[in-house]
């Protein structure tokens, strides 16, 4: 039960945390372009994809997929995929 | 001047007819368009697949032979900015049989910025290697780690609930994830008695009523976000309710980093991953095996694995055929404890050359050479020498 309570007060702390951080949060996103946080980002675990692979509709379903698994924030998500969708 | 009057009317007349097919076109391609018009939810199937030629030496044994390898069908299904699931089949040959297997399904819900919730059977965020890195077409060399895999000591995935996001703090960005699952249980040496004091992972039906509970925490110091250094801890009781071992419990760490890298005076792309595996179970006794008189053995259940992995692609040089080739070395080392029936302590060293057709589909060239592999009942040390050639392809 105790560790419950542990990783409760943890969520709890990284949820402070997160909406003390918020302001600056958007600044260091948004000084960046997508094409640029794709190559920072997008080459970390694999090769980077080449725009060219999916339709826009199925780079849509990627990026949630990518959102999810790479944990990128929804900002980072949605820069990636325009600049994806833009240069298939 | 009725010549003029007459042709001004026709054009007059013409053109009107002109607008209106026009708008008749217009109209249908717009129906066209809507009846096309994407809703919101979008289904995708992808996956990947690889296989190859293997040559494995082992004593004065040495086998060759050709490998399946692995299908693995992936379902992903967006039903809205907020929804998603994923689903992986994994189709293999195992003990001669074709096989499905579920390596993960799992939903996840959007709460907010920083927040996402998944349940279900999902890839365990212990260090990078399981959940972001073992895909075929993904891992530079067409083999894990020692530690990963059968007979790991390394969780692989497991059922339960999980809360994962990112956020940024100052130009430093976080990553966290921290979840509730059944958890790894205990092998008690009931049906392989030589495996006694293992652990198994994956999904079964739990043993006991404890859950276990974990999480990652990832940081990534500079804001180009090139290097990743990640800590992880699972902990909760393994072992069978009413049973002896019902108090035995395992308590296990990660510690990874990463570093990813275009070096333009080597006009190359560098990539150096690694990642160190701790495991700690409590004591407990076990039946020696064969023995009719009932005795016991223990030993002090610690193990250990890790990895370092560097890659070379040539990326930024002129020459087409250069540009996709890749270098890739790996160390690895796995101990497990001494006493147990299946105590080890091998090395190894893996080399490939890969040669890449496009950012998912990958020609593997290796050798790897793995020292101090003993069986579990005779721990004679032996080496391992293995030659491949797989091909791996996202799809
Ligand atoms: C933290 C590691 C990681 C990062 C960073 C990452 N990916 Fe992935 N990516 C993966 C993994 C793992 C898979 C394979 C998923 C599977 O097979 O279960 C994958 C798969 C893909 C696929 C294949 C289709 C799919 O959805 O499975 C595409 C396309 C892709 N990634 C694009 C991207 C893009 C674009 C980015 C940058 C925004 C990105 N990835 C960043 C780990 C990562």
């Amino acid at each position: 039960m105790k560790r419950y309570i542990i990783i409760l007060v943890v969520i709890g702390a990284l949820v402070a945390g997160t909406s003390l951080n918020s302001c600056k949060t958007a600044a260091v996103i948004s000084s960046k372009s997508g094409a640029q946080i794709w190559g920072e980002t997008c080459i970390r675990c694999h090769n980077p994809a080449d725009p060219a692979t999916f339709s826009d509709l199925e780079w849509d379903v990627v990026a949630m997929h990518m959102q999810v698994r790479a944990n990128l924030t929804p900002e980072e998500t949605k820069k990636v995929i325009e600049f994806l969708q833009s240069a298939n | 001047m009725k010549k003029i009057i007459l042709s001004i009317l026709t054009v007059g007349v013409l053109t009107v007819q002109a607008q209106d097919t026009l708008s008749t076109i217009d109209r249908q391609a717009l129906q066209n368009y809507q009846s096309l018009k994407p809703g919101k939810s979008k289904f995708m199937l992808r996956g990947y697949y690889h296989t190859g030629f293997e040559n494995v030496a082992e004593g004065d044994e040495s086998k060759n032979q050709f490998n399946f390898g692995k299908i693995a069908p992936i379902l992903m299904y967006k039903q809205s900015d907020r929804l998603f699931i994923e689903a992986e089949f994994e189709g293999e040959f195992e003990d001669g049989k074709f096989q499905w297997g579920i390596e993960y399904a799992n939903m996840s819900f959007v709460l907010n910025k920083y927040m996402t919730i998944r349940a279900g059977k999902f890839l365990l965020p212990f260090g990078t290697f399981m959940e972001k890195l073992h895909p075929a077409w993904i891992n530079r060399l067409a083999t894990r780690p020692l530690g990963f895999g059968h007979d790991g000591i390394a969780p692989t995935t497991d059922v339960g609930v999980e809360l994962r996001g990112a956020f940024y703090s100052g130009s430093v960005k976080i990553n966290y994830q921290a979840y509730v699952i059944n958890g790894p249980q205990l092998k008690d040496g009931t049906n392989e008695p030589e495996e006694a004091g293992m652990l198994k992972f994956g999904y079964f039906e739990d043993n006991n009523i404890d859950k276990s509970v974990g999480g990652r925490i990832g940081v990534f110091p500079f804001s180009n976000g090139m290097l990743e250094l990640g800590f992880s801890g699972l902990t909760g009781k393994v072992g069978a309710d009413g049973s002896v071992y019902e108090n035995v419990r395992a308590n296990l760490y990660a510690i990874d980093f990463s570093l990813v890298r275009n070096v333009n005076f080597l006009k190359s792309m560098i990539d150096l991953k690694g990642q160190y595996n701790y495991s700690q179970i409590s004591d407990a006794n076990y039946i020696v095996p064969d023995d009719t008189t009932g005795l016991f053995y223990d030993f002090n259940n610690i193990s250990n694995s890790y990895y370092v992995q560097l890659s070379i692609r040539p990326s930024m040089i002129d020459n087409e055929f250069l540009r996709k080739l890749e270098l890739v070395g790996r160390y690895s080392s796995l101990q497990t404890p001494e006493g147990a029936l299946w105590e080890q302590n091998p090395t190894q060293t893996a080399l490939g050359l890969n040669y890449w057709f496009d950012w998912r589909t990958v020609l593997k060239l290796g050798y790897q050479t793995t020292d101090g592999l003993g069986e579990h009942d005779a721990p004679t040390p032996i080496t391992q020498n293995m030659f491949y050639i797989h091909v791996a392809m996202g799809f």
